[in-house]
């Protein structure tokens, strides 16, 4: 079957006029390209299977298929239909710029709507779209408009423009005619007014009713596309048949409505220099609950179960083979019982299936449809045996009937079992001592009434302004956000949470206001204490104010140097000397818990560098880079650069006669220099000499080089392979 | 060594926390919950009821056993003990008590124990009981205080420990007043300790009083309210079981935490499950020559020089759009941080609002911990009663736990209901119902059907009238569960084969047609033509389209390169099957594992990309 994809053409104009802007405004051109990345990245991170080409037109230079004899110049195809990826969001973000041509935007049209129909040749869209975002500011020759829009018809394909002034002056969102926003009439040329009409005229002859919605502002595009696209799975189909006893059935379909969406993508363990996953390797081992924990084979070991004390060993085979085994898919109604008797809060599972009637059975329709209308009717339920397939685990349930203006279908939740149920029995809070007073509970009431979400507007039309059911996942919107941000500036912290969402997860700004008396009044007439509680100080904690003893992941973003210290302490236990395995962290740790004397430390470090040098592999070059590093880092910090610096100049001495060369061009490419006098007082090195010191090394090689090159050819491979 | 295992094992649990971050979370184990059944056996125990009832002692014993078996599905790890006062013989650990007879001392169930009370049970338990420990004398200090022994001889740590009587006699010493006074004495001993003492009166002719002497042993009730000591006696095995139930599990909070209504203005609340699924519990690893339990450790090592890798030498990554994106660990849960853990007030709705299909997960019990803060249960308390009479519920943000990512809920209030018992049948509180985000709702296209007309209707509320039943909760038990325990119980036991289990959740078809008689003809004759098989499918003819379509396309798994090459540039690999796929990776030469098709797309794309 095929996919439902779309073709989708953002056809952008980079021509000279889109440059344009008025004073302390953003270029169209800039506005234009934001709402191309943002649209890319939803595309992006949703991995939609939509295809995407990007034509760009007004560029300076002319590659179309179209191109011949003088015509459609100044228009590049970018990237022809293909699955959006990050290498279109960097080519976005550093290829396309404004440029000093123009072109027409309807023989861009043109050509966008040649690209769809070569690509139609053969794969099956379900949609074709064609974005044009431009200023209109170009001569059109609109003698074939009225073939474009022929062709357009006949191929399907929908367009969308987005322009820099509003299409209609009423058209104007909300506030979006701010102070300085070009408005309609305002300083449009001819041209803009000509082609304004034309897209008009376009737009309506496409569909006549909502044509003109789809012309959108920059601005409101970019604003609408901050939000990254919600989950959407295609609905499985389960067919099966609902039966009441053995001689009554009706074929059914069943669909998931509602269930707690994952992100399809989990993270990958990668090794920290290389990036690679291939570099780590998680492995078991077994071992004996004895004093040497032997180790045992995997293939030495069965499976077992606890049965109380016992340990029962039951291999898989014998448990295949004794377990429960059930007929497979089935929706078997096992009885009907009032609705009243299902109480919401005992629905299990995760998730609530609607049922419909058979697609395309008229019989089965009419069957079904008795059967909700009269539990509806009767105000009951059916309870029901639910079974997926023969490989999962048999469900009871409650099947609802649900009748709504368009369709009519049984909602099924699955219910306990009797292994399942914990009964809970609590003091009754109707004693004396917690009874509030009738001030108390009016208190409650106005805050109730200051409260509602729900409210009643001049028609009598209920409002919700408060739909959880309309707010995307928080959890997802975050995620996709820090991804993109690393993606697309790596090495900086992560943002902070955008406002935008943090609006939307908090009070409606109108009840926050509302409610501020009867709060006031509320904490007046109920006195609340904190209980010191010696016995669970943590919990205490961690109730009433941030826990310091746990490390917070939001202060862990600001002082990340901190948060890597106190980690180490947690998972190493005490660090008492530099070891080989990560000398950078001990190091650091040492000097921080000040355990040993400076000197003595760095001596510690200086050690496990020249071990790693004398292994002459760059694996552990780089390790020792980041030594010397650290090094620098924390004599910077204890402003103490004499041990660093006399090290450093050392090490410099004795590359030549160690064959270092190598390690020597790292640490150039790294530009770890000696220490100043600007850094550390106390250091005898002044800043030039301290840039000097790589630099020179360099020069003074190539001069040894070129003098001794006049000797000796060899010297010249040598060269060159440096 | 021990610090790099602890540290993998523990991400292996974050993982597998975030993976199902169920409202259920695991409970925090502090230390061994015990319960100790001091069961009298004095003749009284033993006299049958009128109309083949069974004698108290008989009920007693198979509400025992119901435990122990409930024990070892729910909780395993519990201790449990059974203690027989007024007996002839004697049996304790030093021999020190007479007449008190220690059946089992405190240890976690297991098969054999259950086969030890099943023994005792029906007509021929009471001849055994009567043969291996005979009705002798009471004297209820000296069972108690054998009791106290038990518990002070664990060497675990213990949480909750319990002690429930079962008897049907109200002045076990006949009026012996120094023989009572000890008792209370020995009783007040043990509440000291923290046992909490649980009265099970059973019937007896002309009544259980509990003022008579049992009032000044058993523990007063949590909430100082009279509730409790005025429980009538139980006559019932299922009255008994249920009261059984109801002391024998320990209510644990899965948190607890503030329910803020503003800024300064929170009270404390703990969260609780009503109902969790219960699972299958996983497999062990056994030494198959000894069948001694082993221990899995797993570590994490670099590939190429096989070093173990620190915490810091690892980070996280995603692919997405061909890119990789790498993160520190930390920041990957810093992501997942939005605020503090906590419940938020946000507002009220009517209690229509709430729809019945939302639902996304068990739902969890609020009621409030006055210990933490003072004046939190007369605030919570005036909320619960002002929703219920408004027919409102609390809508709050809610994060359970630290670095969790917040969802929204509704407080749902739920007023407390008492039976004629008096026993609780619903506790006061909030009941919190998980709500849905956008991304949750999947958008669906129902098919158009046509409507039934009112006889057709009525015609199936006849069937519907004819099947009703009264719904119980408990009613249902797990097939798969109770099959599992009875394997490995006949495993256990070396029985020749399981115990028959009751698929309780099977529809009973026999009945439902006899009961249904000629109604369901008579519904088939107005909904369905007369040729009209509902069993049949007309998608019959399809399938086998379909397989044949599916072998050709086994056929043809292989890809020629550029075609594939052409793909991987397009990134429209994700049109390929999982098959096609998996047999590109071997044409390639791409060594992988995974089946995920994902996984196997990002696996080539990182093999051929340019």
């Amino acid at each position: 079957m095929a996919k439902a994809k779309s073709a989708l053409i953002l056809c952008m104009d980079v021509g000279f006029s889109m440059s344009n802007s008025a004073p302390g405004e953003e270029s169209h051109f800039e506005s234009a390209k934001k709402v191309l990345q943002k649209f890319v990245q939803r595309q992006v991170f949703a991995e939609s299977k939509d295809e995407l080409a990007l034509v760009l037109f007004g560029t300076d230079s002319t590659s179309n298929p179209l191109a011949q004899d003088g015509q459609y110049q100044n228009i590049t195809v970018h990237r022809d239909l293909m699955i959006p990826d990050f290498e279109l969001l960097e080519e976005i973000e550093n290829q396309v710029h404004p440029e000093s041509q123009q072109a027409d935007w309807l023989d861009a049209l043109v050509v966008c709507m040649d690209l769809i129909k070569k690509a139609t040749n053969g794969k099956n869209y379900d949609r074709c779209n064609i974005s044009l975002l431009t200023d209109l500011s170009t001569q059109t020759d609109s003698d074939h408009l009225d073939v474009i829009i022929k062709n357009l018809k006949k191929a399907d394909t929908t367009l969308q423009f987005f322009l820099p002034f509003p299409a209609e002056e009423d058209r104007e969102d909300g506030d979006g005619s701010g102070p300085g926003h070009s408005g309609l009439g305002k300083g449009l040329s001819t041209q803009q007014k000509n082609g304004l009409d034309m897209v008009k005229h376009i737009m309506l002859s496409l569909d006549e009713e909502d044509g003109l919605d789809e012309i959108y502002t920059l601005r409101n595009a970019v604003e609408q596309l901050c939000m990254f696209k919600r989950i959407e799975r295609r609905p499985m189909a389960w067919p099966c048949q609902l039966t009441i006893g053995t001689s009554l059935s009706i074929r059914i379909v069943g669909f998931k409505a509602v269930t707690e969406e994952k992100l399809k993508k989990t993270w990958t363990t990668v090794d920290a220099q290389s990036h690679q996953k291939e570099d780590v390797r998680r492995e078991t081992i077994y071992c004996l609950d004895d004093d040497n924990e032997t180790e045992v084979q995997k293939d030495d070991t069965i499976q077992g179960f606890r049965y109380g004390s016992d340990i029962v060993p039951f291999s898989k085979v014998d448990q295949e083979q004794m377990k429960y085994k059930h007929d497979g898919k089935c929706f078997a109604v096992l009885g009907f019982t009032k609705k009243n008797m299902i109480e919401r809060h005992y629905f299990m599972g995760n998730q609530s299936i609607k049922i419909f009637a058979a697609k395309d059975d008229q019989h089965a329709g009419v069957a079904f449809s008795s059967l909700v209308h009269a539990l509806d009717e009767l105000d009951m339920v059916a309870i029901v045996r639910y079974a997926y397939d023969r490989r999962s685990n048999p469900q009871v349930g409650a099947a609802f009937p649900c009748i709504k203006q368009h369709y009519e279908c049984l909602v099924y939740v699955q219910l306990p079992f009797m292994e399942d149920l914990r009964h809970l029995t609590f003091p009754s809070l109707d004693n004396k001592k917690f009874t509030p007073s009738d001030t108390q509970l009016s208190a409650v009431d106005s805050l109730i009434d200051s409260m509602m979400l729900v409210e009643e507007d001049e028609n009598g039309e209920q409002r919700d302004i408060f739909k959880v059911h309309h707010i995307p996942n928080p959890a997802f919107q975050r995620h996709f956000q820090c991804l993109h941000h690393r993606a697309v500036s790596p090495g900086t912290p992560l943002p902070p949470i955008e406002p935008w969402l943090k609006a939307v997860l908090d009070m409606p700004e109108i009840i926050n206001e509302r409610c501020q008396a009867p709060l006031a009044e509320l904490k007046k007439v109920f006195p609340l204490t904190v209980v010191e509680n010696k016995k669970k100080p943590k919990t205490a904690a961690q109730i009433f104010g941030k826990d310091s003893e746990q490390p917070d992941a939001k202060k862990a973003n600001e002082d990340d140097e901190e948060q890597e210290f106190n980690l180490a302490d947690i998972s190493e236990g005490s660090v008492t000397s530099v070891g080989s395995v990560d000398p950078t962290r001990d190091f650091c740790t040492l000097i921080k818990s000040k355990a040993l004397p400076f000197g003595e430390v760095c001596q510690q470090l200086i050690h496990r560098i020249e071990q790693f040098l004398g292994n002459k592999n760059t694996q552990y070059y780089m390790k020792s880079i980041t030594c010397i590093q650290a090094f620098r880092e924390q004599s910077v910090k204890l402003e103490n650069a004499d041990l660093y610096n006399s090290y450093l100049q050392s090490l410099k001495g004795s590359i030549p006669n160690r064959g270092l060369e190598v390690f020597w061009d790292l640490l150039v490419q790294d530009a770890v220099s000696l220490i100043s006098k600007d850094e550390v007082g106390g250091s005898s090195v002044s800043k030039d000499e301290a840039s000097q010191f790589l630099l020179a090394e360099e020069k003074k090689e190539e001069e040894a080089a070129a003098s001794t090159a006049q000797d000796t050819e060899d010297v010249d491979d040598l060269l060159d392979m440096m | 060594m021990a610090e790099w295992n602890t540290y993998s094992r523990q991400e292996d649990e974050d993982e597998e926390e975030m993976e199902g971050e169920q409202a259920d979370g695991p409970h925090k184990v502090t230390g061994r919950d015990c319960l100790v059944f001091l069961v009298d056996a004095s003749k009284e125990m033993f006299i049958k009821g009128g109309d083949g009832c069974p004698s108290n002692f008989d009920m007693t014993m198979h509400a025992v056993r119901n435990v122990y078996t409930n024990k070892i599905i729910s909780s395993h790890r519990d201790l449990l003990a059974l203690v027989f006062y007024g007996t002839e013989k004697s049996k304790n650990p030093r021999n020190s008590f007479k007449h008190v007879y220690v059946y089992h001392d405190l240890d976690e169930p297991g098969a054999k124990r259950v086969q030890d009370v099943d023994a005792l049970r029906g007509d021929k338990g009471a001849q055994l009981a009567a043969e291996t420990m005979g009705s002798g004398e009471t004297s209820l200090s000296d069972a108690l205080w054998c009791c106290a022994n038990l518990y002070s001889d664990i060497k675990l740590r213990l949480s909750h420990k319990r002690l429930m009587i079962f008897t049907c006699r109200d002045a076990p010493h006949g009026g012996n007043g120094a023989k009572d006074r000890q008792a209370r004495t020995k009783a007040s001993d043990l509440k000291e300790t923290g046992v909490v003492i649980d009265l099970m009166n059973l019937m007896k002719p002309g009544g259980f009083d509990i003022s008579l002497f049992f009032c000044d042993i058993v523990s007063p009730p949590e909430d100082d309210s009279e509730l409790g000591l005025q429980l009538d006696p139980c006559d019932k095995l299922e009255d008994l079981q249920k009261r059984v139930r109801a002391k024998e599990q320990k209510k644990r909070a899965l948190a607890r935490l503030c329910l803020c209504l503003s800024e300064g203005l929170s009270i404390a609340v703990g969260i609780y499950a009503a109902a969790t699924t219960a699972r299958k519990p996983g497999a062990i690893r056994l030494f198959r020559e000894s069948n001694e339990p082993v221990r899995s450790k797993t570590r994490t090592f670099h590939t190429q020089t096989g070093s173990l890798l620190l915490p810091s030498e690892i980070k996280k990554a995603q692919v997405y759009g061909k890119k990789q994106i790498v993160m520190e660990r930390d920041e990957v849960d810093a992501i997942k941080k939005f605020d503090d853990t906590g419940l938020c007030l946000i507002g009220f709705k009517p209690m229509e609002k709430l729809k019945l299909h939302h639902h996304i997960r068990p739902a969890v019990f609020l009621y409030p911990e006055e210990d933490e803060v003072k004046g939190s249960s007369c605030l919570f308390s005036a909320l619960l009663k002002k929703c219920g009479e408004r027919n409102v519920f609390a809508l709050c943000r809610y994060i359970s736990r630290r670095n969790y990512p917040p969802r929204f809920v509704a407080l749902v209030p739920q007023r407390e209901e008492i039976d004629e018992g008096k026993a609780q049948i619903t506790p006061p509180g909030f009941n919190i119902i998980y709500l849905p985000y956008a991304d949750d709702l999947r958008t669906l296209d129902p098919p158009l059907c046509p409507l039934a007309s009112q006889v057709q209707v009525d015609k199936m509320k006849e069937i519907i009238s004819k099947l009703r039943f009264k719904y119980r909760r408990d009613a249902f038990e797990n097939p798969v569960i109770q099959q599992h325990y009875r394997n490995l119980e006949a495993m256990a036991l070396d029985m020749m084969a399981p115990e028959d289990t009751e698929d309780l959740i099977m529809p009973k078809v026999d009945q439902i047609d006899h009961r249904l008689g000629l109604l369901v003809q008579e519904f088939k004759d107005l909904v369905y033509p007369a040729n009209y098989n509902p069993e049949s499918k007309p998608a019959a003819k399809r399938k086998t389209v379909e397989s044949r379509g599916r072998a050709e396309k086994k056929a043809k798994v292989e890809l020629p390169e550029d075609e594939l090459m052409a793909m991987v540039k397009a990134g429209t690999l994700g049109k390929l099957t999982v098959p096609v796929l998996k047999e590109a990776c071997k044409q390639f030469g791409v060594s992988t594992t995974e089946t995920k098709k994902q996984e196997l797309i990002n696996a080539l794309i990182l093999r051929l990309a340019p």
